[in-house]
């Protein structure tokens, strides 16, 4: 990998990545985009926070996913982290918990690539039938 | 909390919560008194001297789907550990500043991890807030800040695409300014 070290070696990765942004950016509006949030409170960032998202932020482009990471506070499922809230558009989020990278591929393989549900979701807004 | 990178991320989701625009990171090693400041500064909705008061009691929290907040007294247990200080300074309407000393000849000191990459995780998950981040040893420093980067064309920081080469970028500096440390220095 190219060494870099200065503003000017960052300006011309700029330029490297440039198109492959504006053509994402322009195949999809901003509404249309995969969420993804990581929990990165305390309890989060001790568990490892930093290396899901980082995988998150580092794989999703390279296959071909636009998506929006970002971060988080807290959801109260401090026993379950790191977690992750993933609202894929037209879909309620879901909250997966116990995430390590090999968790988050297996999410972005069948959770974001074909929409079927992997294990470890935390049931945190979900509706009963007999709710009113 | 394993390292200070760490706690930089943790301490500056506070600030993120506080609705800051603008939040300084800085990072001071004095060679002379063997110490390294860590400090953020944000001009978030600060706090009143009551609130603050209670900041270093692990079951203070503004949250309500916890009872515990840890991330300000594990600060000042890791600093406490290594001979230092913590110090927390606010004003409502007017932002906060906290200061945390270490002392880097004491063997409790922490390491700084992957500063880099922690600081492009909030570069990326925070596009609209203004981060300026410094680390200095004695005279020499590096420094980052998101609007000057903005202004000299650098303008998509906070693009995943970007997130290798900015990670890069920050800790081939840094590492270049490590070799002026003394060799005493736990710090690594």
């Amino acid at each position: 990998m190219a060494e870099i070290k200065t503003l000017a070696d960052l300006k011309r990765k700029q330029e490297e990545v440039k198109t492959q942004i504006d053509l994402r950016d322009k195949a999809e509006n901003p509404g249309s985009q995969v969420q993804v949030k990581v929990a990165m409170a305390t309890c989060g960032i001790a568990s490892g926070a930093k290396n899901v998202m980082d995988f998150f932020v580092r794989e999703l482009p390279k296959r071909g996913i636009g998506a929006v990471v970002t971060q988080t506070g807290c959801m109260g499922y401090c026993f379950a982290e790191p977690t992750v809230e993933i609202t894929i558009p037209g879909k309620d989020p879901i909250v997966f918990g116990y995430v390590d990278p090999r968790k988050a591929d297996e999410i972005i393989e069948f959770y974001i690539k074909q929409g079927e549900l992997v294990d470890g979701i935390i049931p945190q807004n979900y509706n009963t039938i007999n709710q009113d | 909390m394993v390292d200070l990178a760490m706690h930089m991320m943790d301490i500056v989701q506070n600030s993120i919560r506080a609705n800051a625009t603008k939040i300084d990171i800085g990072f001071l090693e004095n060679k002379q008194d063997a110490t390294l400041t860590f400090s953020v500064k944000d001009n978030g909705s600060g706090m009143a001297p009551e609130t603050v008061a209670k900041l270093e009691n692990p079951f203070f929290t503004t949250r309500t789907t916890r009872r515990v907040g840890l991330g300000v007294p594990f600060l000042k247990m890791s600093s406490r550990q290594a001979g230092g200080s913590l110090k927390i300074q606010s004003e409502p309407g007017a932002g906060t500043t906290i200061e945390a000393v270490y002392k880097t000849d004491n063997p409790d000191c922490l390491p700084l991890g992957d500063l880099g990459g922690y600081l492009v995780l909030l570069l990326i998950a925070n596009p609209g807030i203004h981060f300026s981040f410094q680390y200095k040893i004695d005279e020499s420093e590096f420094s980052l800040d998101t609007k000057e980067l903005e202004e000299q064309g650098i303008t998509e920081l906070s693009k995943n695409e970007m997130a290798p080469a900015v990670k890069e970028y920050i800790n081939e500096n840094l590492k270049e300014l490590y070799v002026n440390r003394n060799r005493e220095s736990y710090l690594c």
